[in-house]
């Protein structure tokens, strides 16, 4: 599915950069690290799951909250305080922080497009705390295709691969024009 | 007509009323097999996590987060005898939580699933423990894994006052992710709409300029945001 929503980003014009291209499993650090390394890239996960509406597709925002501050009261706190970074630099878990309005803008954009693709799937996109975006210095979603199961799940996985990239594509053309200075929040 | 046709007609509407019998019978058996089936994991679920009573325990009406529609989650109130002490309140809020979902289909934790152990920090942290079933049964998933901890999160914050955030371990070990997806390295935030005190600690990194994940309202589909140490 992956390698087919490449061919149509790039036919898109669109320059698209894979993680893997084999069934290797680069951790979570390791792909953004490599997307990191980019200058102005866009970062979307593609999932698969097994739950859900049939056919329907959701694009996720990372979710994170601001720093803990233990209450004065708490003479015990366990709290850690913050790890102090030096100024102008990005704490890894935290890479994906100054990023988290425009990433939730992109995927309200990407889920608008998909709503109109793909029935079943919701209006707006979703906050959650996922893993492989925490790290990512830039936009960055995921994206999960619903209830993939069955006797033939590859065959409907790449049926999908078309429309996605192309709601993908129309949504990142969107999201460039509205941002045109950059995507920090 | 002739004799044969007519006796062709009667069998055949013979075969349809049996037919109609028989299949209303059919499904009254296989109601009866998903209750059992319901009923059997309930069982098995009191022998795995005994209920817990408390000398305070008042039946109260609790209201739980199940699945509802597609990709949320509903309210469901229910009534629960529940302990004036926090953290055996968490215990029996999680524990029902996992054992009676109204139904099959509004499941957000897996049935097997048990709570080792749940404490409360004077600071408002409460650590729930819970065992490997969380991680090994939910299935892999953002959506899944997403109900699986909101349905947690929103339980625990509409029915036990003062909790501020909430971590969660399995089999007592702080693990990557619940089940591939949803991180749990950091803490959930409980009950975001109380105040916080303003930040006196040193910024990470460029500034924020917008408010908190925390803030964003839940009905845009924002779900509890997990807080770094």
């Amino acid at each position: 599915m992956a390698r087919g929503m490449k061919a149509e980003l790039e036919r898109q014009g669109l320059r698209v950069v894979m993680t893997r291209n084999d069934d290797s499993n680069p951790s979570y650090d390791d792909r953004a690290s490599m997307a990191n390394g980019y200058r102005d890239a866009i970062f979307i996960s593609l999932h698969i799951a097994t739950t859900g509406t049939v056919g329907s597709v959701r694009a996720y925002y990372d979710q994170m909250s601001a720093p803990y501050v233990p209450p004065a009261d708490a003479a015990s706190s366990p709290g850690k305080p913050a790890l102090s970074v030096a100024p102008g630099l990005n704490s890894w878990n935290e890479a994906q922080r100054p990023y988290l309005n425009a990433s939730h803008r992109l995927a309200d954009l990407i889920q608008i497009e998909l709503a109109q693709k793909f029935s079943g799937s919701g209006d707006t996109s979703l906050g959650a705390a996922v893993r492989e975006l925490r790290s990512v210095a830039g936009p960055a979603v995921a994206i999960e295709l619903s209830s993939v199961s069955g006797p033939d799940p590859d065959t409907l996985a790449n049926a999908a691969a078309a429309p996605l990239a192309d709601a993908i594509a129309q949504a990142i053309t969107a999201f460039r024009a509205a941002t045109p200075g950059g995507a920090k929040q | 007509m002739t004799r044969n046709w007519k006796i062709f007609l009667a069998a055949l509407v013979g075969c349809v009323v049996v037919g109609l019998i028989s299949l209303r019978g059919l499904h009254r058996r296989v109601a009866r097999l998903a209750k059992a089936e319901v009923t059997e994991e309930q069982a098995r679920h009191e022998v795995l996590a005994p209920p817990v009573s408390t000398p305070t325990d008042v039946p109260v009406k609790a209201q739980m987060f199940w699945a509802g529609g597609p990709d949320g989650l509903a309210p469901v109130e229910i009534e629960l005898p529940l302990s004036a002490d926090a953290q055996e309140r968490s215990r029996q809020l999680l524990q029902a939580l996992i054992a009676e979902p109204p139904t099959p289909d509004q499941r957000t934790l897996p049935a097997d699933v048990e709570v080792l152990g749940f404490y409360i920090l004077p600071d408002g942290t409460a650590i729930a423990d819970f065992s490997d079933a969380l991680s090994n049964e939910t299935p892999s998933g953002i959506l899944s894994e997403r109900l699986a901890v909101n349905s947690i999160v929103r339980t625990l914050e509409s029915n036990v006052p003062g909790l501020r955030r909430l971590k969660i371990l399995i089999h007592g070990q702080e693990v990557d992710t619940l089940a591939g997806n949803v991180d749990l390295t950091g803490f959930f935030d409980l009950n975001p709409s109380v105040p916080q005190p303003i930040s006196p600690v040193a910024p990470t990194g460029p500034t924020p300029k917008s408010p908190p994940a925390a803030a964003v309202p839940k009905a845009s589909g924002a779900s509890p945001a997990p807080q770094k140490h």
